[in-house]
């Protein structure tokens, strides 16, 4: 590195690694001029400023949920990567790499039609055919089978990396259901935030339309008309969920897990709570051996039985096609530049990482040569090139392997390939208040559309965790991650999903809402209200213990036994049948967490932490009661998020009901237990708080209180919003709207059952409404889950 | 000889089940020079919504089903006559293991009948250096014949392992029953493909029927009142492939009747199936194969 005189204050610690170039400066030490307004923007600010800036992207990756999650991993997630300063790239750079890239998605995809169909390339002589028929993402079930769209690829990966020489290589090809492409996205809001005031003015291209023409692509392979498209995910124990929940919102498109699937006539439908509904386009992130448990993988719990049967009858696109990862094998690697001559006559546009398979001769025998600057590892292995997995050796290195690599690559070598260990370029971290080099590569996504593959103008890109090692290995085993953006020479136009220029205004359609989206939502609804009258109960008890005699009064006494039913104990500070129902809540939101603002998933986040920390300190008592009333404030919190601002669909009606049900039980049984209580023992007083009714009680009635102001204000008055009749009515009112209330004149068993209640309370006095009275009336509406469950969540 | 096979499945399930699916691999094949099918019918009740007859990736017989309204009990009951005129005993082989290799070094065929899909490890028979040492031991020396390792490999295990019908389930691994030396034709056919494909022997699973009452002053197969199962093996291109009975210490001869072929079971069980439903479910199948008189 040359020493500038005019340097700035920031790049004083950046010192160049040897061998690699680097993204930022020249080999001249020059600032790349796609990089100049970053760096005066940096250099501009003050230390702490920039701190602040940074600290803004951070907390909106926190505030937005964005963790880092490993499948099967017990331990609580980490915070997200994201390494502040993104990676620049001039917008030259990035037309030259969509044109190399589409060349090779059109090679990719000549190579997939051919394994699944004539297989010249095997027959020929191309490709040994060993190493398809040992693939296991070559997927016999499929061979034969054409695409109804007419393509098996339209949405890739692919993971580059510069290397010395300054050209871009590809270090692998994610063909089966590449993900990150949402985390760009997320990255990209982050980095935003962090540089709000400069990036409006960088030039910066916009990821929106890209995402907007996928989606017009989408759409447009729909196999009927009427019917949908929609993104498949593994569900939320999948490690990349999140981005999937984030995108299905993003695109606004349903987000469906096999079980929401059905196939019925040869044709693929969606079980919704208005009935099983056709789709023909599934934007999968799930893997194709889990896609259906009769042709594929048995064991799969994933899939959807029959898919393969409805994409065999042409009536649904996969996107991309099942059985595409089998490009996704390392040793396709060794063969690409080859297969490129044959195919289209013209070597790679973009080479790939140079790789061996060592089943042939001389290809064995240069891997073992240049064993020093390799990596060997399983052929057919579909993890990214040098990312170490078991039976992988680096740079000849066989002490964990055990035995002779001569001996090895000779028994073994039709299963193995050797691939080079390149060094890659090195790019700006922020580390310690300074910018320092460190070895990236990035994930690019390539869509095809109705104009061809179009290269998204951004990136997901990693950053090696330390500069001694500037191989890709190092960035594989992962340090930071970071935005990149696409720098223009003239400014960019504002982009955004909602926005969209010259196109007039439609309201769309009301989504479909699959079953289990629905059933979860009133789950939800239920255990959100449960933990919320858990919370008042306990808080009314602890609240009584300091003025109560030692051993209680009957009062207390009864609470506890009441208490105990509900499975809260009373000898804790924070009971775990508050956290069990907050967690169960959590569990089902999780579930559908494509349906709610972030906002409100961080309020719910929130709460459960606010419970995890309270229970270590809080102690029964009063400093208990305190604690139930900071969580009840939280509680209303996501409550009202929910109700203000959750758009009125189905999805929010079964919500709703959720909570109405759960709300008109309680207060049902609660007064069942403490409305026969005369006045001087507090049981109206009791009923009176926990339904939160204090004020208007005193207002509503001149007398004190007495069994029927007690049962007329919390049993039968419409108005009162803790009533049992008002959640009646809710339940009614919402399930009227729901979709089949009303078949051919004739209401549902349902609305039935909701009439009869409403009816019997509406002609009730609050005399008549005794012990019993109460009893039956919880028990009643607790049937009406069962009416709901029969009619549409099953 | 001439067979009138009844195959015969039951499905009981715990509550009634709406939206099952099964797929039927179980109609007997017509292979030119070895077995003819006369006639064949599947009949199922109650009648499924939706139908489809097929062949799959290696060229079996498929039947998928579908049901669209609930139902507590599947019945499946195929009806085929087949007539056998050959077995599978190896002609003249020539080929040596090395030359075995380097014939396979130059195959570029990914038809279904290609050795090249019957040499990677699968589902169910994944490779286990156990059963892998075991079946090399002594087998591995360049000058033998393919088709007498097969054969030789065949009889070891049926010595080494007890038939016992009660000792394994469908999802047991092979290298378990090997550890335990026990268990049912699909184990002793899995056992003897890890080791074939240890050896370098491309090998798969054929899914049959076996004659139910031997011939007069013969003793019963073992695996005859069920669908049976057994070995394929290929033994180079001048001989093609063999098929060897481990349960019966025998090659596949006239008392044997093929439905099809797989890596493994996975790829040919007789049936699969699938519902949505809370309770579990019982199956019952029963096997009869008649010789008929001419």
């Amino acid at each position: 590195m040359t020493d500038t005189p005019d340097r700035p204050s920031i790049l004083n610690a950046y010192s160049l690694l040897p061998g690699v170039p680097d993204e930022l400066l020249g080999a001249d030490g020059a600032i790349n001029p796609a990089w100049m307004g970053l760096v005066d923007h940096l250099e501009g600010l003050a230390p702490e400023e920039r701190e602040r800036c940074f600290s803004r992207g951070a907390q909106y990756l926190r505030d937005a949920g964005v963790f880092v999650r490993n499948y099967g991993e017990e331990a609580s997630p980490r915070d997200w990567p994201l390494s502040p300063v993104p990676v620049i790239q001039p917008q030259s750079e990035w037309r030259m790499l969509e044109r190399g890239l589409a060349e090779r998605a059109n090679l990719l995809e000549a190579v997939v039609a051919d394994l699944y169909g004539e297989n010249r390339l095997v027959g020929e002589g191309h490709l040994p055919a060993s190493l398809v028929a040992g693939n296991p993402e070559w997927l016999r079930p499929l061979v034969g089978v054409k695409p109804a769209s007419g393509y098996f690829l339209h949405f890739l990966a692919f993971e580059i990396g510069r290397g010395p020489d300054g050209g871009w290589w590809v270090l692998g090809d994610r063909t089966q259901a590449p993900s990150g492409a949402g985390y760009a996205l997320e990255n990209r809001v982050a980095s935003m935030r962090s540089f709000s005031g400069y990036y409006n003015q960088a030039n910066v291209e916009r990821l929106a339309g890209f995402f907007r023409a996928f989606r017009d692509e989408l759409n447009a392979a729909r196999r009927e008309a009427g019917s949908r498209a929609g993104i498949l995910t593994p569900g939320p124990l999948n490690d990349t969920y999140f981005e999937h929940a984030y995108i299905a919102r993003y695109l606004g498109m349903m987000l469906l897990e096999g079980d929401d699937l059905i196939v019925e006539n040869g044709r693929l439908m969606v079980r919704t709570v208005s009935g099983t509904e056709p789709i023909s386009v599934l934007w999968r992130r799930l893997d194709s051996v889990w896609a259906d448990p009769l042709e594929l993988d048995a064991a799969s719990r994933l899939g959807t039985p029959g898919l393969l049967g409805a994409v065999r009858s042409g009536t649904v696109n996969m996107i991309n096609a099942l059985g595409a990862g089998v490009l996704e094998s390392r040793a396709m690697l060794a063969f690409l530049p080859k297969l490129s001559e044959v195919l289209t006559g013209r070597p790679l546009a973009i080479p790939n990482i140079a790789t061996w398979w060592c089943g042939g001769e001389a290809e064995r025998a240069h891997v073992l040569g240049n064993a020093d600057r390799m990596f060997i590892g399983p052929a057919n292995s579909t993890h990214l090139p040098l990312e170490p997995e078991p039976g992988s050796v680096l740079k000849g290195d066989m002490s964990q392997h055990g035995g002779d690599l001569e001996t090895w690559l000779s028994s073994e070598g039709r299963d193995l390939v050797g691939q080079e260990v390149v060094s890659l370029s090195t790019t700006p971290a922020w580390e310690n208040g300074a910018l320092t080099p460190r070895p990236m590569s990035i994930r690019v996504f390539l869509a095809r559309t109705r104009d061809g593959w179009r290269l998204m103008p951004g990136g997901f890109a990693r950053l090696a965790a330390g500069n001694q090692d500037s191989s890709a290995v190092s960035i594989r085993r992962g340090g930071s991650v970071a935005d990149v953006w696409v720098v223009s020479d003239a400014p960019v136009p504002e982009d955004t999903m909602l926005t969209r220029p010259g196109e007039s205004f439609v309201r769309a359609a009301s989504g479909l809402l699959p079953s289990r989206a629905a059933d979860n939502l009133f789950w939800l609804g239920r255990y959100v209200e449960r933990a919320e009258g858990l919370m008042r109960l306990y808080r009314a008890y602890m609240s009584r213990l300091p003025d109560s005699p030692p051993g209680g009064t009957p009062l207390t006494t009864s609470l506890e036994e009441y208490l105990a039913a509900r499975g809260v104990g009373t000898n804790e500070g924070i009971p775990d049948a508050v956290e069990k129902t907050i967690a169960m809540a959590v569990n089902a939101a999780n579930q559908v967490r494509d349906r709610f603002s972030v906002d409100a998933w961080a309020s719910l986040n929130d709460l459960e932490k606010t419970l995890g920390k309270m229970r270590k300190t809080v102690v029964p008592g009063e400093d208990a009661a305190a604690a139930m009333g900071i969580l009840l404030r939280k509680i209303t919190g996501f409550s009202g998020l929910v109700h203000e601002n959750m758009y009125r669909s189905s999805g929010w009606r079964f919500l709703t009901i959720g909570r109405s049900i759960e709300r008109a039980i309680a207060m049902a049984e609660l007064l069942a237990a403490f409305a026969e209580w005369s006045g001087s023992q507090g049981g109206f007083e009791l009923c009176v708080e926990v339904g939160d009714s204090v004020m208007t009680h005193r207002r509503r009635y001149s007398v004190t209180a007495s069994r029927n102001t007690v049962i007329d204000l919390l049993a039968l008055d419409p108005l009162n919003p803790r009533s049992v009749a008002f959640h009646v009515d809710e339940i009614s009112e919402q399930v009227g709207l729901l979709p089949g209330a009303v078949v051919d004149g004739q209401v549902s068993a349902l609305s039935a059952a909701i009439l009869q209640i409403r009816d019997r309370l509406a002609d009730s006095a609050p005399e008549e409404v005794d012990h019993d009275a109460l009893v039956e009336l919880g028990r009643a509406i607790g049937f009406l889950t069962n009416d709901i469950h029969a009619q549409y969540l099953g | 000889m001439l067979y009138d096979i009844k195959f015969a499945l039951d499905y009981a399930f715990e509550a009634p089940a709406a939206g099952a699916r099964q797929i039927l691999r179980a109609m007997p094949l017509s292979i030119p020079g070895r077995q003819r099918l006369i006639s064949g019918a599947v009949s199922v009740s109650p009648h499924p919504s939706n139908c489809i007859d097929r062949s799959d990736f290696f060229g079996n017989a498929v039947t998928e089903m579908a049901f669209s309204e609930a139902c507590r009990n599947i019945l499946i009951s195929l009806d085929a006559r087949v007539e056998v005129t050959a077995g599978a005993e190896p002609m003249a082989s020539v080929a040596t293991l090395p030359e075995l290799r380097e014939a396979i070094g130059t195959l570029r065929d990914l038809g279904s009948r290609s050795p090249m899909h019957f040499l990677a490890a699968s589902r169910y028979t994944p490779d286990d250096p156990g059963i892998r040492n075991w079946a090399a031991a002594g087998r591995s020396g360049g000058r033998r014949k393919v088709s007498e390792i097969v054969s030789d490999l065949g009889q070891a295990i049926n010595n080494e392992m007890r038939f016992d019908a009660g000792a394994t389930t469908v999802e047991t691994p092979a290298a378990e029953a090997f550890e335990a030396r026990h268990g049912v034709c699909q184990d002793f056919t899995h056992i003897m493909i890890i080791g074939l494909r240890g050896l370098g022997i491309p090998s798969g699973y054929v899914s049959g029927y076996l004659r139910t009452l031997p011939p007069p002053g013969r003793p019963r197969l073992e695996g005859a009142d069920a669908m049976h199962a057994w070995v394929c093996a290929w033994c180079g291109p001048d001989t093609g492939w063999i098929e060897y009975d481990p349960t019966n210490a025998t090659f596949a001869g006239t008392d044997h009747i093929v439905v099809g072929y797989g890596r493994d079971y996975a790829d040919i069980a007789p049936i699969r199936g699938a519902i949505r439903t809370a309770g579990g479910h019982a199956s019952n199948q029963s096997v009869d194969v008649i010789p008929v008189e001419p």
